[in-house]
């Protein structure tokens, strides 16, 4: 078990590392399929260790990090089923997104570094899914962060790129304050912080305690996640490469803060606020999320809008404890959503880099029918139409809603369910436009057959939006819900509320599903010839980045223009300039006295004569 | 003696007054050795009222020296600045201002 893990951790690392050494003498091809297979030997590890485990978890360590005044700091493992299914998911996802990016990158000149930051990024990852200790987790955290930054500019050439990453990494920071204060709270109240420990001695914090670390965890994870009031970061984040936007803000980092949720879901279970506002801020997201995406053209932030709303859904799920309807919705996600990320990646390239879904049209869909399959099964996913896996795992977090007592969740379940019929609007708006419309100004095709190779990858997460629900049906449909049998013993079971409101939830959902579908039928059909709205509120995500920026920005930049021209140039460099000047014209008047003339001498001769007589006649007086 | 030596000292005093002026205020070479001849003369006059007061050889003595001083300090004095005019330069003290660098 031990040598497993180290080798599902090392497999990527070592990549990362080869990468950087030799990928860029290795040659374009040969980089990529080292890549891959370092994530492919990932996976492969990530199974055999799944493969054999048992209900009880199992905790390994690779030695001490450090360890000083009462702090220890270990690189220890906690193994359960939740982190061996996050393991196998998020090496699957990323070795697909390998492949495929294989043939994206065909001619990127910086495919060595984009290949290293890949593998980099695949390893933190595997560090948060597996990290007992908070610390080491919060490594992984701060390393993806790190990988996301550097691949959202990854074409630095471009300002804006630059921009966006510095944009993603500084919000995120933000969210991260609150990882560094509930482990400094932990680190007081422990000694050390672990999710082992933590899980078996959080009923011994006071309850004021626990509140306060579990909503400074839940604040860390809304900012990794791009939750309400982080989320503006991630719209922003889609200036990188397509498959990296499939694979860090769409299938695994983005859904970090909901599995450290999970991790942390016996912490939630004694601080109840926290968990209500984890439900109400990721229900409230999913509607934002939901709304916004609605108003944009380009593909890209279309489906960056729906990641925040879908993982506002998630974040509903473990704000009521659900562990494994989170970790339901999140895998059904990461399937749909790579998915669809890949098929955007491939609609773009198609169209010579057309990012507007009004520009595509019904020839796109005729030159690559494969293409309009494979997007059709990821939005029927995310629009949550019977029977896909979006429907059975969003149904479930809207039942966790609707069964948990209190204001706040019903308020929740409300929200969830306005954002499920908005959610179905604005999918179907996004296909009818994107594959079924005449464009009158449509972007030039680009018929390279390195295109159409890119679908091959993307069957398998097809086959797996459209399946995958049935690993965890809901109860009154008499099939065996896998997951929830399997990770039963390491989660909490679910209250059998939540199945008493799941034959309500899928009903309504199914009906807003369609519902959605005929609205989007009745406004964006061929025939209505549907033409972009103007650019306005909806565009601009209700106003949140003009917001930050008049109201946060904005007197930051003032207050650092203050003290560099106020108070560094005009007080310090002026001080300094005048000590300078009163220095120089001292000299000035001193060099005058030994210029040399004869008479300048005499005078300060007989001065001085004059001075010393005159204080020694005083002193005789 | 009918002269009483502080009036000695105030006709010495203000004659070295007037040959120190002499000396700084004009530019003139000439006129600075004049002003230190003034100089000296007058210390010789404080030498020589000392002497005469006190009733000591020992102050006449000296101004024998300062007058063998005053006459080398002539001779050198107007031999420096004849070569100074046989080199291109001129009579006036500041011309002669290389000790202060060049500005």
């Amino acid at each position: 078990m031990t040598t497993t893990i180290a080798l599902m951790l090392l497999f990527p690392l070592a990549g990362a590392v080869f990468q950087a050494a030799f990928g860029s003498r290795l040659g374009r091809r040969a980089s990529g399929l080292a890549a891959a297979a370092a994530v492919a030997g990932a996976l492969a590890a990530a199974l055999a260790a799944v493969s054999g485990l048992g209900v009880a978890p199992r905790h390994v360590g690779f030695g001490q990090w450090f360890a000083f005044d009462g702090l220890s700091v270990a690189f220890s493992v906690l193994y359960d089923r939740v982190a061996g299914l996050m393991a196998v998911m998020v090496t699957f996802v990323a070795l697909l997104i390998h492949l495929y990016s294989t043939v994206y990158m065909r001619h990127d000149k910086a495919y060595a570094r984009y290949f290293c930051y890949l593998n980099l990024f695949v390893f933190f990852m595997l560090v948060i899914a597996l990290a007992d200790d908070l610390v080491f987790l919060f490594m992984g955290w701060e390393g993806v962060g790190f990988c996301s930054f550097a691949l959202i500019g990854f074409w630095h050439e471009k300002l804006a790129n630059v921009d966006a990453g510095r944009k993603a990494f500084l919000m995120t920071r933000v969210g991260d304050l609150g990882y560094v204060a509930a482990l400094a709270l932990l680190v007081a109240a422990f000694g050390h912080a672990s999710a082992s420990e933590l899980a078996a001695r959080a009923g011994t914090l006071s309850p004021g305690m626990a509140t306060a670390v579990a909503l400074l965890f839940v604040f860390a994870a809304f900012g990794k996640s791009a939750q309400l009031p982080l989320s503006s970061w991630l719209p922003d984040a889609m200036a990188g490469p397509t498959p990296v936007s499939a694979l860090i803000h769409a299938a695994t980092m983005v859904t970090a803060g909901v599995y450290l949720l999970m991790r942390l879901e016996p912490l939630l279970a004694v601080a109840p606020a926290a968990g209500a506002t984890a439900s109400l801020v990721g229900a409230a997201t999913a509607l934002y999320g939901a709304v916004c995406a609605l108003g944009q053209r380009d593909v890209k932030r279309i489906l960056a809008y729906s990641t925040i709303s879908q993982v506002g859904y998630m974040f509903l799920a473990a704000g009521c404890g659900d562990v494994s309807g989170a970790f339901f919705h999140l895998q059904a996600h990461a399937f749909f959503k790579s998915l669809l990320f890949m098929c955007a990646g491939i609609m773009i390239q198609a169209c010579r880099e057309e990012h507007d879904i009004f520009r595509m049209g019904r020839d796109l869909r005729r030159r690559m029918p494969g293409l309009f399959v494979l997007f059709a099964c990821g939005a029927a996913a995310l629009a949550a139409l019977p029977p896909t896996s979006g429907y059975f795992s969003k149904g479930r977090t809207l039942a966790d809603a609707l069964a948990h007592p209190g204001p706040a969740f019903q308020i929740a379940f409300v929200l969830g369910v306005v954002a499920a019929f908005v959610t179905a609007l604005y999918v179907f708006r996004m296909v009818f436009v994107a594959f079924f419309a005449e464009p009158d100004q449509p972007a030039r095709p680009d018929h390279d057959p390195a295109i159409a190779r890119m679908q091959r990858p993307l069957w398998p997460l097809a086959f797996l939006a459209l399946v995958y629900g049935f690993a965890n049906t809901p109860g009154f449909m008499h099939i065996k819900p896998f997951l929830d049998a399997y990770l039963a013993g390491t989660a909490t079971p679910i209250p059998p509320e939540v199945e008493a409101a799941e034959l309500f939830v899928a009903s309504l959902d199914a009906f807003l599903a369609l519902a959605g579908l005929g609205l989007a039928w009745a406004l964006y059909r061929p025939a209505r010839r549907p033409a972009a709205a103007a650019d306005g509120w909806l565009t601009a995500g209700l106003g949140l980045d003009a917001l930050y920026r008049r109201s946060l920005a904005g007197p930051y930049c003032r207050l650092a223009a203050f003290l560099w021209r106020g108070v560094d140039e005009d007080v310090l460099n002026g001080g300094v300039s005048a000590a300078a000047a009163g220095v120089s014209g001292l000299s000035a008047a001193l060099r005058r006295l030994g210029s040399g003339r004869v008479s300048a001498s005499l005078t300060a001769l007989f001065g001085a004569a004059a001075a010393m007589l005159l204080w020694l006649a005083l002193r005789l007086a | 003696m009918n002269v009483p030596l502080s009036h000695v000292l105030a006709v010495a005093a203000l004659l070295f007054a007037i040959g120190g002026i002499c000396a700084t205020a004009r530019r003139s070479i000439i006129m600075i050795l004049v002003g230190v001849e003034f100089m000296l003369t007058a210390a010789c006059i404080a030498f020589v009222g000392g002497a005469l007061a006190w009733g000591n050889l020992d102050g006449q003595a000296a101004a024998i020296i300062v007058m063998g001083v005053a006459a080398a300090e002539a001779a050198v004095g107007l031999a420096l600045l004849v070569h100074g005019r046989r080199g291109g330069g001129t009579a006036e003290a500041d011309d002669y201002n290389r000790l202060g660098g060049r500005p």
